[in-house]
């Protein structure tokens, strides 16, 4: 490994470590780049000095926070990774008045980190220089946001890396999902009646859920023409795709697509950025 | 009274061990878990339908595991049993989960423990010549169950191939043969890795004079009596000297184990009638009696001749692991041996009201689902993961650690190599156990 080779830091927050796997199976980094701290494979006690800090998790308690202002000012470059960093991911769903009403029945416990209010994302406190969107990004998306990012080449959208057919002769009435049995091949899995969010979604994850028969959850979040935009206008972009591909009524849509699995991606970068500050650019997303 | 404080690396989340000291003497031992996040609340109002897409996420190294535990638990919901060649399909994904799983652990976690460095990334340029390239290749083994988890998982993480009644679709004989030729390597560089590590742990033995001592203890998996399985619906426990067993149905956990929170820590402790009890690879390798493929028996053998049957030591465990490894390759392979296509692979539904249990024996351990449905939306989930069962029997492993290297006068410096191998033995995973 060359002396001067791009030294880099994981930290993880509060998460599920399926960045960390993903970022395992982008073997490629290993001959080219020195790993300083990721705590999860290599056992050392603080961040050091690197070119570029990779974040992954919600920012859920004050031990999250304090590592996290602790690690920043160490890091020429600071890269948000996967939905949980970028808007707190799937412990958003705890962000409802009855959730909350749950969490506080929680036993009283001593010398363990404080529960802040929410899960924050990180940039609710610090400046990210790049938002790497995907829960997780696969190794492929790792590899471009550690190497050269403007070389990366990936779709609009998801549905054009999916390979699944568009057809006329198929237009289901309901959205019927999974509960239909097996999953026909090579056609659109709109056309068989899923929920499939493929077509708004941000591309460069290569589509493996809708090339295995399971419709997009839309985890790389809005493409680039709905990225800054509320989810008001993502919901009309939705209704309008399967109004030309099927008969559903507009309300089922509206209902699949306000549904939990849903929220947990598709707004990330506006809805999420909180209220009182403007979606984040997408000349930083990956 | 002076604490003293371990943080852990080279384990799935965020954890330390506290030991507190009084007149040179360790009192106490805690092993805490640092991080939570809910789930069980998170998910309240969640349509049940969408359970196998959301508590993948609980856990980005154990996803299979609980993305299948979900399917399940709604299947015994609805009333469903998915076809032969889903289940086929399913153990394939579960082999993936024990391949990347074990790979991890032996090669990622804990053989920088055996190599005294910090990281397996660095082994390579402190280990002698013969030892070149021991990262690259652990990689590739891994790389083999992470093939296999998106071959008959979809999604390489976090699954979607599950699907209630079935999988989504069979595999492509072309698919499959490509991940046969990956897979097929790597049971050679696995082999050629564990005979290392096996080497490796008997000078560390030697080193430090035991393989543990920490007492007996109860064993406790879900996989079967004669040949593992991963999907199997009984839990058994075996008593410390391993002649009885107890054998109950997932959903009746409750009447046989018995759950304490913490106070100083957010994952609670199971115990099996006031016993300490050990869950994962060293439960699994003494209570099956045998492995069913050539090379895994042919471990199992040597493994039983050196440390008879229950085994007990703490580093065993590992050693248990790799034998699991090799088995879990050679499965995979003698499964992408027949067709994966060209049958059912999904029955329709009807979802409906209810209960239902999902079980799995995961890397760590049995892990369960349970899900109250109401209006077809989940009003209670219970997760009962693996590591919780552990927790009792780590901390009373850190306890003899403690006792072994803090004497009156000093502390000897092994005590904070021997918490790691303590608490790695175990290889808890802390993102799982608070969820
Ligand atoms: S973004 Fe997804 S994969 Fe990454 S830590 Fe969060 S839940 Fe896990
Ligand atoms: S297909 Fe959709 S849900 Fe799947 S990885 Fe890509 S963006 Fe995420």
């Amino acid at each position: 490994m060359p002396e001067e080779a791009v030294r880099f830091a994981v930290l993880q927050l509060s998460g599920c470590a399926g960045c960390e796997v993903s970022l395992l199976n982008a073997e490629e980094w290993i001959e080219r780049y020195r790993l300083m701290y990721m705590p999860l494979v290599v056992s050392a006690y603080d961040v050091p000095p690197v070119d570029i800090l990779l974040v992954s998790g919600g920012v859920r308690t004050d031990e999250d926070l304090y590592n996290l202002r602790r690690a920043i000012p160490r890091a020429k470059q600071v890269v948000a990774v996967g939905t949980c960093a970028i808007s707190g991911g799937v412990a958003s769903l705890g962000d409802r008045d009855e959730v909350r009403q749950l969490f506080l029945t929680q036993p009283e416990r001593r010398h363990v980190p404080r529960m802040l209010p929410k899960c924050h994302p990180i940039d609710a406190f610090v400046e990210v220089g790049r938002y790497l969107p995907g829960c997780p990004p696969t190794p492929e998306l790792f590899m471009a946001a550690l190497l050269d990012p403007a070389d990366f080449k990936a779709s609009k959208i998801v549905c054009q890396e999916c390979g699944r057919r568009k057809v006329r002769d198929l237009r289901p009435e309901h959205l019927v999902g999974l509960r239909q049995g097996e999953v026909l091949p090579d056609i659109c899995l709109i056309n068989q009646g899923y929920f499939c969010v493929g077509s708004s979604t941000r591309g460069g994850c290569r589509a493996p859920c809708p090339r295995g028969g399971h419709p997009c959850v839309g985890c790389r979040g809005p493409s680039d023409v709905l990225i800054d935009k509320g989810s008001t206008e993502w919901l009309a972009s939705i209704q309008r795709v399967f109004q030309s591909l099927t008969d559903v009524p507009a309300a089922e849509i509206e209902q699949a697509a306000r549904s939990p699995q849903m929220a947990l991606f598709l707004f990330q970068f506006s809805d999420y950025a909180g209220v009182d500050r403007p979606p984040r650019p997408k000349e930083k997303v990956l | 009274m002076p604490t003293l404080t371990f943080p852990l690396s080279r384990i799935e989340g965020h954890a330390q061990v506290t030991i507190d000291v009084q007149n040179g003497r360790p009192v106490s031992a805690r092993f805490q878990a640092m991080e939570f996040r809910g789930f069980e609340y998170l998910v309240q109002g969640v349509p049940a339908e969408q359970m196998p897409v959301i508590v993948p996420r609980i856990c980005g190294v154990c996803s299979t595991a609980h993305h299948v535990a979900a399917v399940r638990a709604l299947e015994d919901a609805f009333g469903l049993t998915p076809p032969p060649l889903a289940q086929t399909i399913r153990e394939l994904l579960m082999l993936g989960q024990i391949v990347q799983n074990q790979a991890t652990s032996l090669f990622i976690f804990t053989m920088p423990d055996r190599l005294g460095v910090s990281s397996i990334f660095q082994a390579d340029s402190a280990a002698a010549d013969a030892d070149q390239g021991i990262a690259s290749r652990a990689l590739r083994v891994r790389r083999a169950g992470t093939s296999l988890i998106s071959l008959a998982g979809g999604q390489f993480i976090h699954p979607i191939k599950a699907i209630v009644g079935g999988v989504t679709s069979g595999i492509a004989p072309e698919a499959a043969e490509v991940v046969r030729g990956e897979v097929e390597a790597a049971l050679g560089l696995a082999c050629e890795l564990f005979d290392i590590y096996w080497e490796m742990s008997l000078a560390l033995r030697d080193r430090i004079g035991t393989w543990g001592d920490d007492e007996p203890a109860c064993y406790i998996a879900a996989t079967g009596e004669d040949a593992p399985r991963y999907t199997d619906d009984t839990i058994r426990v075996m008593c410390p000297d391993g002649c009885c067993h107890e054998a109950f149905p997932a959903r009746d956990f409750r009447k046989h184990l018995d759950f304490v929170e913490s106070e100083y820590s957010y994952a609670d402790a199971t115990s099996y009638r006031g016993q300490v009890i050990r869950a994962n690879s060293l439960a699994r390798a003494n209570m099956t009696q045998a492995m069913g493929t050539p090379l895994a028996d042919g471990y199992l053998e040597r493994f039983r001749q050196a440390f008879g049957r229950p085994a007990h030591g703490l580093l065993l465990f590992d050693l248990a692991r790799g034998i699991e490894l090799v088995y879990a390759l050679e499965r995979a392979l003698e499964i992408m041996a027949g067709p994966l296509s060209g049958e059912d692979t999904a029955i329709p539904y009807t979802p409906r009201d209810g209960d239902g249990y999902g079980m799995v024996e995961a890397p760590r351990g049995p892990l369960i689902h349970h899900y109250r449905i109401e209006n077809q939306k989940i009003v209670q989930a219970e997760f009962v993961i693996p590591t919780v069962h552990n927790m009792l029997a780590i901390e009373r492993a850190l306890r003899v650690v403690a006792a072994r290297y803090i004497t009156g006068e000093s502390i000897n410096m092994e005590l904070e190599r021997a918490v790691g191998r303590v608490v790695r033995a175990f290889d808890p995973c802390i993102a799982c156990a608070t969820h």
